[in-house]
């Protein structure tokens, strides 16, 4: 794999020596022309089988059943300090539009929490596609069946106990803010995988937690638990009657960036590439199923849109994370 | 009996030309990934499942399943040829299998460690199949607290490993605790990660145990001189090399008895299943073994078997919550869990209702996969026992590079690499001062998740220990320890009362025992 790499990468560097050489201008133009021409370095920050995996994945099928790439498109998982390791390597591929990769909320948590080298605001932003909003539940047998009932609830207890992945991560900042605009106290109990949680929500030691739908709606299906809130802008299609914080006027909520990056200094005519080739994927119908089998609200901003969209996020994100002491 | 009859129809409906060969290749490839040290079931599986996603979902299913065992068995191979775990559940493996083949008692131990496999994985299925609806009912009472209670176990049974010299043993563990501390803690704050992104997710066990074990006792056998000494001359095809014999066969058969149900109980709660049931087993035919002695010194094939089933029959009772609750038990079944929302399906308590012939097929392709991993064997065994007619000075080269290649692999990782060398050295200068590896890998990897659902419990509950006594399944648990603390100092007087009288049967059996042995050349 390193070697492909290394080898794209002196490729890139023998065309901008040669450009360079016939003078500017009109080179680069033909340059864009060729774009692309070679075989493409799918990164993937994360391990197989995971949400980002998955979202990888299935553009990587469509570009290639749409023959949209015209190369080879190799994916690669590099995984590793919760994403420190993938982006580091799209950043050290700088300027080459033959890097690619796909984000998630590790994307802006990560350097908030580590030393990584890199911030999203080195990465060239092609496009966001979609945000991972979470479901809020509560174990059936709680006798909690809305978000009232839950407001009520939180009332007498004083203080409750809710549940999400991580400490410096979007689940955190969710109850968070909930807790803080709904007017109640919380205790955050940080888990490592999804299995832990849910054992600990129906063994009766959380009283609430956010999960994503994806992983939760089988329970919600079984009624073991009982969904009181999407944290979405629109309600999910799936669960249609559970309200959104934006009927109980809260503020919209944090949720995790499905979108996609080039290495830092890309030329602009790669981006355009992939913006315009990108707005054909998400039109196609094995996108829309992807999106609708993985409960992933559509939300498409292109470019600079996309890059202001991840600045006003990760100030959030950092801000909200002061303010709790976790970083 | 209609339970039965679906696992049958399971069995049946996987049961296809295209899938034997299916089984064939993913026992073989799982079995090449989990030889190579550190890389385990978990890792195999990832490494692996990107295959499958061109096949159907019944297909991939049973050719993952077919890799889930062939990695397991995988381990096993390389704990007992090359010292070098492939995940901390096979440590007891190591820990009497290595041994074993010092002896020349390899190929009895692969078929011994083969036939444990496959026994608990026939128990645990039947087990899965008659009992997982009130399995499910269990694993759903597991909370933080409960869960810390049954890592606490987990640590207790190491003073069995830790023996007589407890001062020693106490250090090991403490050795592990503090590695365990690297990392990003629960509350989200750094410890002793110096800012570097490798170690925000703390330092990993694989290389910790691959240097240790691996290539640790690489140099200790080079600093003994025992790479001189000519290895013990074994014919690989003679039936006596091969098959167990008798006193191993009693021995391991028992631990496998016992072994089987326990893995089955603990395999169903989710977290701590497999790693503690594979200690907890190993403790147990120590405790229970009348010459504990050769525990971790000559080779004990009670304490190399016994794990050896517990660890596969919780492989097996992971399924439980994975098929019933959806929630995924260990490491491997949260890959597998991943692959089922990529063949669409939905993971939850309706699985298997909703998809009845996926969920029997899986359970179906874990005992063919079972099944056909014990055929390749019973054909391999000798080849790869070979390995160790090879002299050391052969062999230890080799090793060393299989232990940086797997340390690399599983994450890609120079640093990890460099940890692993680092402990070798650790390892060396532990066995020089009479430490105990094999305590402070086991620390680090119960020491972590035991702060983290300690502290979710204190959470959960304001900081009051109340927890712990307030909840129904946390007494129980409270109480089996109390009795674990408690039964050695009951139970000596007792073995010594009932050694008596049974002082000149004993006798007599181990009379009988060792004139039916082959003739042994020890080599330790």
């Amino acid at each position: 794999m390193r070697k492909i790499s290394v080898s794209a990468v002196l490729t890139t560097a023998t065309m901008v020596i040669a450009t360079s050489a016939c003078g500017a201008g009109t080179e680069t133009q033909e340059d864009a022309e060729d774009y692309p021409s070679q075989e493409l370095d799918w990164t993937v920050a994360f391990g197989p089988g995971g949400g980002n995996d998955i979202m990888s994945r299935t553009m990587v099928e469509i570009l290639e059943n749409e023959e949209l790439y015209p190369e080879e498109i190799a994916v690669e998982n590099r995984e590793g300090g919760s994403g420190s390791t993938g982006w580091g390597h799209v950043l050290s591929q700088a300027g080459d539009p033959y890097t690619i990769s796909t984000t998630s909320g590790s994307f802006l948590t990560t350097p908030l929490e580590a030393d990584t080298g890199w911030t999203y605001e080195d990465f060239t932003g092609v496009g966001l596609f979609a945000t991972d909003d979470t479901l809020f539940v509560t174990p059936s047998d709680s006798g909690i069946e809305s978000w009232d009932d839950w407001l009520e609830f939180a009332d007498e207890e004083g203080t409750v106990t809710v549940g999400g992945i991580g400490t410096v991560n979007v689940d955190f900042i969710i109850q968070a803010e909930l807790a803080e605009q709904a007017g109640y106290e919380i205790d955050y109990v940080p888990f490592d995988e999804e299995g832990e949680m849910q054992t600990a929500l129906l063994s009766g030691t959380l009283d609430g937690m956010v999960s994503n739908p994806g992983s939760i709606l089988g329970q919600v299906e079984a009624e073991e638990v009982t969904p009181l809130l999407f944290t979405g802008d629109e309600p999910l299609e799936a669960l249609p009657e559970v309200p959104t914080p934006s009927e109980y006027d809260y503020g919209e909520m944090a949720s995790m960036p499905r979108g996609l990056i080039l290495p830092p200094d890309t030329p602009e005519y790669a981006r355009e590439w992939w913006i315009e080739t990108m707005k054909q994927v998400v039109e196609t119908d094995a996108w829309q199923q992807y999106l609708d089998e993985n409960y992933l609200a559509e939300d498409v901003r292109w470019g600079e849109d996309f890059e202001d969209y991840l600045d006003e996020n990760a100030t959030a994100l950092e801000e909200t994370l002061q303010e709790h002491g976790a970083i | 009996m209609d339970l039965f009859s679906n696992l049958l129809h399971g069995i049946a409906g996987v049961l296809s030309p295209t899938t034997v060969l299916l089984l064939l290749v993913g026992v073989l490839s799982g079995m090449v990934v989990g030889v190579i040290p550190g890389l385990g079931p978990s890792a195999g599986l990832a490494i692996l499942l990107p295959l499958t996603f061109g096949l159907e979902p019944v297909q991939a299913i049973v050719m993952l399943a077919a890799v889930y065992y062939g990695a397991f068995y995988g381990s096993t191979i390389s704990s007992v040829l090359i010292n070098a775990p492939g995940d901390a559940a096979s440590v007891p493996t190591a820990l009497e299998g290595y041994p074993m083949a010092r002896r020349g008692r390899a190929a009895p131990a692969l078929v011994l460690g083969a036939l444990a496999s496959f026994v608990a994985g026939t128990v645990a299925a039947v087990l899965l199949t008659v009992a997982a609806p009130a399995a499910a009912s269990v694993t759903s009472s597991f909370g933080p607290p409960e869960l810390f209670l049954l890592i606490v176990l987990g640590l207790l049974t190491m003073i069995m490993f830790v023996g007589k010299n407890w001062v020693r043993g106490l250090l090991s563990v403490m050795l592990g605790f503090a590695i365990g501390t690297v990392g990003v803690e629960l509350g989200g704050s750094q410890r002793y990660t110096f800012g570097s992104t490798e170690l925000i997710n703390g330092i990993p066990f694989i290389p910790v145990a691959i240097g240790l074990f691996g290539l640790g006792e690489i140099l200790w056998t080079l600093y003994n001189g025992a790479h001189r000494q000519e290895r013990a001359p074994v014919d690989v095809r003679a039936k006596s090399a091969f098959w167990p014999n008798r006193s191993e066969w009693r021995e391991g058969g028992g631990a496998i008895a016992r072994g089987a149900p326990l893995g089955f109980g603990m395999g169903i709660i989710p977290g701590a299943g497999a790693t503690v049931s594979s200690l907890m087993a190993y403790s147990m035919e120590k405790g229970i073994s009348r010459k504990p002695e050769r525990f971790g010194n000559t080779g004990a094939p009670a304490g190399l078997a016994g794990p050896e089933a517990a660890n596969n029959a919780a492989a097996t009772g992971a399924m439980v919550p994975l098929l019933t609750l959806g929630i995924p038990g260990s490491a491997s079944t949260a890959v597998l869990l991943g692959g089922f929302l990529m063949w669409e399906l939905k993971p939850g308590p309706l699985l298997m209702e909703q998809n009845p012939e996926f969920a029997w097929g899986l359970i179906g392709s874990m005992y063919l996969g079972n099944v056909v991993l014990l055929l390749v064997n019973i054909f391999c065994i000798p080849v790869f026992a070979s390995v160790t007619r090879i002299s050391l000075p052969t062999l230890a080269p080799l090793i060393m590079v299989l232990c940086a290649f797997g340390a690399f692999t599983v994450n890609g990782s120079i640093i990890e690499v460099g940890i692993m060398f680092g402990c070798a050295f650790l390892g060396f200068f532990m066995r020089l001062y009479g430490l105990s590896p094999a305590t402070l890998v086991i620390a680090l990897v119960l020491g972590p998740m035991a702060e983290d659902n300690l502290r979710r419990s204190l959470i959960a509950s304001d900081g009051s220990f109340g927890i712990f006594v307030s909840r129904e399944p946390s007494v129980v648990l409270l109480c089996v320890a109390a009795a674990l603390l408690v039964l050695p100092l009951v139970a000596a007087p007792v073995k010594r009362a009932v050694g008596r009288r049974f002082a000149n049967r004993r006798a007599n059996d181990s009379e009988n025992a060792r004139s039916a042995d082959t003739p042994e050349v020890e080599h330790s």
